[in-house]
């Protein structure tokens, strides 16, 4: 069944079929309405789930840390200064092993204050031990949220799935709508090894001294490394049952390129228009869509540009006095590789500016005349 | 339960940070400072209540359809449930925290509910101890003095309850109508008192019939005479023409003629007021109340009040008798307009009278009804007797040893409440003073708050058996709010106003079953735990335990956070510093 609706009603939606039992938020704009449609969703009897409105994101998180802990699926989502608050119980959540899935709708950080979308919040947590889903479409959206739960639940560790404030939490599109049987036998029921249980006490995200420590981070290490695999599995399970696949990453037209662009999120869309003209044009430029960010899916982004002549990244995200974000992990993921292309690294789209076309194109040229990538991101789309 | 678990390798280590065994071992309770614990206090109702009912337990009992239990848990303070339930003027219920937040919990209606259910299951109460030899004397069979012999009976004593008139029950037989409450009803509850063993000789008249020192064979008096005879109005032609309101119902009450007429002129604004008035409506009359000051400042109940008007009763309000003429067999009340001055010694503003405003009505019988004083012209003065009234002490003793009193010849509100729980606390004073008892510490053992109201449940607890209670009582302040919706009161249901007028049948229908049960639901249970589990809900240490269905506090885990003690809806939890 297809029906027209917006990212955040993607998101709700994709959290009614995946039959999520704790629900925690508190609202922000732009996420707003996927909780209110989740609300909706709860009051009607749609979702058999706990609906717990909160008084902050720190409390949401605490509450579904608990939900999770107890042994039941568990969903939130936030954005931007939200997401910030909830910054120290994203290290508990994934310290934990819980597999809590959130949406955060990406928006900038003030000051200044500003409510439209920017990757800089979630990229801020890239190191909380959340893996990290960048969605480009409301259809992917949906699906990227019941392979978060099945991602989740396997690996033991907390999944942000991330889309766009306003071009895709507030934009409509049609999008087809799993049958929920088919869901259910896609994604089974939470039973978790551990949960909490007053008939046997245990503790839980208990103390640990520098005897132990390390060798839970290690673990979680590894788990995080893993989790990569994992994530191919489940897109591939999900994709023999619903037809739609989306891979880590994804090469578009990349066959042949001697330039390729790298984005993540809705921009990749623009992407993909640009480099049709482009290829229109003869230039031979190709794209690549980063969609799990955390693990970075370093052998698959090298397998699509080990050969080209030079790669482009599309930052809509600042780590300031570094750079873009997106690019400098790129940077390190192959720094020691002895066959690797130049990184060329471009800032845009901060605080909701339009990543046009204009841009994009820019940037492509940009990259063909200069010789040398240099340290500093340049800017693009700049007023003046 | 404590055991160790060798971690030697990463591989050991569970994937989650969490214990593999229990942790019970640690006892996090040594990190408190500060200690909740269940703590029950009083509640506003039981405070309230001067018949010291336990209310909030009652009500508890109703909602779980126990309505027997809640019936014989009044029966331990009050003979007279089915009594108080109709003409109570229930200060419970304005005394109830939810009057504050929506409307009080309908105490009243409830208690008539659960005694006339008891009694449709022909329930009866038995004796608390053994029979004793000692014998009380009883002056009165009004509500002090039954309650009192009641009382006394239960605990073993027997009685002699010395009755003036023909008849047992005082005002609530010769001053309250039958439509309020059927003469029926009050013997049933009489009847139960005199089956505990309870001698009545009716028809003797202390003063008359037989004095103080004739009691010898008593081993203490219980003095409840009551207040039978109306002030007088003082203006010319009453000793003629006027008869007074108290004499009036008693006389209707025992049968007898009164002629009426149809113009019946009621003078005064009390109850007494509003019963001739109503009594007189049904008698075919079409009564008219004179009040010389505003409805404000009406000493009856307002839903007495209210009701009279129902039935069309007129309130002449700033308006006093002057005097009472006869002219050829027509009577005529001169009157006198009034406005309001400043207020009196008791606060009510004082009705100065309009020069030149008389006027005359044309009467068939004026009714006073400005209050009424008790005949002590038979007591010693050394008892303490004073302005028509006796002095007691604490305890409801006169300054003669041996020699209680109670009801409206005490300094007390003028109710039948106060009149049961006068004679309550005599029985028990008169039962500590049998047994050599100081009275000091069993009153601040059986004290319910702060108004004077005592357990007889308590009182006849040994003092091992009886829970520690907290002597604060609780407000809406105290209790969480957050807990609580806003309910509908439930109405109770009324004879129809055209089938209530030329009889005396009961106006008030009272509660069926479901709506008793669901209105004592919406009890908030101030100060008193009801098992509500929140605390065992709430507490992140899963420190409250179950324990032969109480819910016990865990100190050895108890890290002291208070959470239990802030999410109690109703004030049963207090936190305490460590060691004290």
């Amino acid at each position: 069944m297809k029906k027209i609706m917006v990212g955040n009603h993607a998101v709700s939606w994709g959290v009614m079929l995946s039959r999520a039992k704790v629900i925690s938020a508190y609202p922000i704009t732009p996420q707003t309405s996927i909780v209110e449609e989740l609300s909706v969703l709860c009051a009607d009897g749609k979702l058999d789930a706990k609906f717990i409105p909160v008084e902050s994101e720190h409390s949401a998180m605490a509450c579904v840390i608990g939900a999770s802990a107890a042994g039941v699926r568990t969903f939130t989502a936030t954005s931007s200064q939200g997401l910030a608050l909830m910054h120290e119980m994203l290290h508990w959540a994934a310290g934990s092993r819980l597999p809590i899935v959130m949406a955060n709708v990406n928006r900038s950080l003030g000051a200044p204050f500003n409510i439209w979308g920017e990757q800089s919040d979630s990229l801020s947590q890239r190191d909380t031990g959340w893996l990290q889903i960048y969605c480009e479409s409301n259809q992917e959206v949906l699906d990227t949220v019941i392979q978060a739960f099945k991602i989740a639940e396997k690996v033991l560790l907390p999944v942000m799935v991330v889309l766009d404030a306003f071009v895709l939490s507030h934009t409509a599109e049609p999008v087809d709508i799993p049958e929920p049987n088919i869901v259910n036998q896609f994604l089974p029921a939470f039973k978790p090894e551990f949960r909490i249980d007053p008939q046997n006490p245990r503790s839980f995200a208990c103390f640990l001294p520098p005897d132990f420590f390390m060798e839970f981070r290690y673990k979680m290490q590894n788990a995080m490394i893993e989790s990569a695999a994992v994530c191919k599995e489940v897109d591939g399970q999900f994709g023999e049952i619903f037809g739609r696949g989306y891979g880590l990453v994804e090469a578009y037209r990349c066959e042949g390129a001697d330039l390729v662009l790298m984005s993540a999120g809705a921009i990749t869309s623009t992407a993909r228009v640009a480099v049709d003209a482009l290829r229109e044009k003869g230039r031979k430029v190709g794209l690549l869509k980063l969609r799990l960010f955390r693990p970075f899916p370093k052998d698959e982004v090298l397998a699509v540009i080990r050969n080209v002549e030079k790669v482009a990244v599309v930052d809509r995200n600042l780590s300031l006095g570094l750079g873009g974000i997106f690019a400098h992990e790129l940077r390190a993921a192959l720094c020691n590789e002895k066959v690797r292309p130049p990184i060329y690294s471009y800032i845009t789209g901060l605080g909701g500016r339009d990543t046009t076309l204009q841009i994009l194109n820019d940037i492509v040229y940009q990259t063909y005349e200069r010789s040398e990538p240099g340290e500093q991101s340049v800017w693009v789309g700049m007023r003046g | 339960m404590a055991y160790q678990i060798i971690l030697r390798t990463e591989k050991d280590l569970p994937y989650q940070p969490i214990s593999l065994g229990s942790m019970e071992w640690n006892q996090t309770g040594t990190w408190r400072y500060l200690r909740p614990r269940f703590d029950n206090k009083v509640s506003p109702c039981n405070e309230g209540c001067p018949a010291g009912q336990d209310i909030e337990s009652a009500m508890v009992l109703i909602g779980k359809g126990k309505i027997l239990e809640a019936w014989e848990l009044f029966k331990e303070e009050n003979p007279f449930p089915a009594v108080c339930g109709r003409v109570c003027y229930h200060p419970c219920e304005s005394s109830c925290n939810r009057a504050e937040f929506d409307e009080a919990v309908s105490i009243n209606a409830l208690e008539r509910f659960m005694a006339d259910f008891a009694s449709k299951h022909g329930r009866r109460v038995g004796l608390k101890r053994e029979k004793r030899k000692e014998k009380v004397a009883i002056v009165g069979s009004g509500p002090a003095g039954l309650t009192c012999a009641y009382h006394l009976a239960r605990m073993g004593y027997g009685s002699t309850v010395f009755e003036a008139l023909p008849v047992l029950g005082g005002m609530l037989r010769v001053g309250i109508p039958e439509y309020r409450l059927p003469k029926k009803i009050l013997e049933a509850e009489i009847d139960q008192i005199l089956e505990l063993g309870v001698n009545t000789e009716i028809n003797t008249r202390l003063g008359e019939d037989f004095q103080l020192k004739d009691l010898k064979e008593y081993v203490a008096v219980f003095l409840a005479l009551g207040n039978h005879v109306s002030k007088r109005l003082g203006i010319s032609g009453e000793e003629n023409w006027a008869m007074s309101g108290v004499e009036f119902l008693r006389k209707v009450s025992l049968g007898k003629g009164v002629p009426l007429g149809k113009r019946v002129v009621i003078i005064g604004g009390g109850n007494t007021a509003i019963d001739a008035a109503r009594t007189a409506l049904r008698m075919g009359a079409k009564p008219l109340i004179l009040y010389r000051r505003t409805r404000e400042e009406m000493p009856a109940f307002p839903a007495e009040i209210h009701e009279a008007e129902e039935e069309g009763i007129d309130i002449s309000f700033l308006v006093s008798p002057v005097g009472l003429i006869a002219e050829n067999g027509q009577k005529k009340l001169e009157c006198v307009k009034n406005r309001l001055g400043p207020p009196d010694e008791d606060g009510r503003r004082r009705p100065v009278e309009v020069k030149g405003s008389n006027y005359f009505l044309e009467v068939d019988q004026v009714l006073t009804a400005i209050g009424e004083d008790a005949d002590l012209a038979a007591l010693p003065k050394k008892l303490g007797v004073q302005d028509s009234m006796i002095l007691t002490d604490e305890r409801g003793a006169t300054k003669q040893e041996g020699i209680f009193a109670g009801g409206d010849i005490i300094h007390q509100p003028h109710t039948v409440v106060h009149a049961i729980g006068s004679g309550k606390r005599a029985a028990i004073f008169i039962d500590c003073l049998l047994r050599n008892q100081k009275w000091e510490g069993v009153m601040d053992a059986i004290r319910i708050g702060e108004r004077g109201s005592l357990s007889m449940r308590r009182y006849l607890q040994d003092e091992g058996e009886r829970e520690p209670m907290s002597s604060k009582t609780v407000r809406l302040q105290d209790l969480n709010l957050d807990y609580f919706e806003p309910k509908k009161r439930k109405k109770t249901t009324k004879v129809a106003m055209g089938k209530r007028l030329g009889t005396f049948e009961e106006v008030n229908l009272g509660f069926p079953e479901e709506t008793a049960i669901e209105e004592a639901k919406r009890c908030f249970n101030c100060g008193v735990c009801n098992l509500c589990d929140n605390c065992f809900i709430f507490c992140p240490d899963v420190a409250i335990r179950k324990e032969n269905g109480n819910n016990v506090i865990d100190y050895d885990h108890c890290k002291g956070c208070g959470i239990c003690v802030e999410e109690c809806p109703r004030d049963a939890m207090i936190m305490e510093e460590e060691g004290k």
